[in-house]
């Protein structure tokens, strides 16, 4: 190998190895969110009164002063509902213990017919504590499903019948606005991986 | 010659040993705990089907449930929809998982003792298998 030839080569081998050290000690690009769709604007939630697990009405006021994850779903769905419940329940306490502030998290029934109240109270607490649901007549649930482009539909079956319904879950910003959404399918590490990154970006617009 | 006997004793063995599979198996079967208020569980598991033909099931029942149906979640474009389907088919040779988000078995009317869950799968009216089970709390 001729002298210029190695030289070249040897700059170039420092060269490679400045560029992979600054990568190495470079602070860490901001952080996105992984899974979730953030809203270009966040959207005001429509206005609403739905009922809550005591009986009482409930409005969009339910959603200020705090983060809200917001579910549709049925009690009467023994697979999908349940499993986003205990998912994004797994999620609010994963959070909790590396203390990040939690999201609460809110379902909205859209079988008002078996799922009055009571029913509601007794499924709602078995994910845990602090959760909220809530239902209504159809019409009232319209009132909050039609502007968020949350589909539900009841579907007679031989025997009974089922409610098909969409599957994303909302996070609702403290001042009760539609912030962004997970589309699914949903995961206990899409959550706690995104929710901190969403709620900090609201702080840091803010 | 004693080499190429042990070889042909050996390939006699695994040949036995495959055939001696179990026609149809379940496994990794989990019944969830029912969730107080709608008071029913989902069921979840595999199903091998050993056999040469295929197979399909048609029933399941528990003398812990008063009814189980077979039913399929699909979610497409954002919309979760559960439909019941008339069995369980699983191709020659081949298997079928039954998991969270697809096919499931949906448990109803539980009884109130279910330290075991005892679940009896059928062909038509030829009962294939039975399993028992422990509850699983989520």
């Amino acid at each position: 190998m001729n002298k210029p030839v190695a030289i070249v080569l040897l700059v170039l081998a420092m060269l490679t190895g400045i560029g992979l050290a600054l990568t190495l000690v470079a602070p860490p690009a901001p952080s996105l969110p992984q899974t979730a769709t953030v809203l270009p604007e966040p959207a005001e939630l429509p206005e609403f009164s739905l009922i809550d697990t005591s009986g009482s009405e409930r409005s969009r006021a339910l959603f200020r002063d705090d983060w809200h994850l917001l579910f549709f779903g049925f009690t009467h769905c023994p697979d999908i509902c349940p499993m986003t419940l205990a998912t994004l329940s797994s999620a609010q306490r994963e959070l909790a213990e590396s203390g990040e502030s939690v999201p609460r998290i809110v379902l909205v029934s859209v079988d008002p017919e078996r799922d009055t109240p009571e029913v509601l109270d007794e499924y709602i607490g078995h994910f845990g504590d602090g959760h909220i649901a809530l239902t209504g007549p159809e019409p009232a649930l319209r009132e909050l499903t039609g502007p968020l482009h949350i589909y539900f539909n009841k579907v007679a079956l031989e025997d009974g019948y089922t409610m098909d319904h969409s599957s994303v879950v909302l996070l609702v910003d403290p001042e009760g606005r539609f912030h962004s959404l997970f589309s699914g399918p949903h995961t206990v590490d899409n959550f706690v991986h995104d929710l901190p990154i969403l709620m900090n970006l609201q702080a840091a617009v803010r | 010659m004693r080499i190429l006997l042990f070889a042909l004793c050996l390939s006699f063995l695994v040949a036995c040993a495959a055939d001696d599979r179990a026609p149809v198996v379940l496994e990794d079967v989990v019944v969830t705990e029912p969730r107080p208020g709608a008071n029913m569980s989902a069921g979840y598991l595999r199903i091998s089907n050993n056999r040469g033909e295929p197979l399909a099931i048609t029933r399941v029942e528990s003398p812990q449930f008063g009814k189980i149906e077979i039913h399929e979640t699909t979610t497409i474009d954002g919309v979760s929809r559960m439909r019941p389907i008339p069995a369980l088919e699983v191709p020659p040779n081949g298997s079928v998982v039954l998991e969270r988000g697809g096919l499931h078995l949906m448990l109803m009317r539980p009884i109130e003792d279910l330290s075991r869950v005892q679940l009896d799968f059928y062909a038509g009216d030829e009962l294939l298998l039975s399993v028992d089970t422990e509850i699983t709390a989520d």
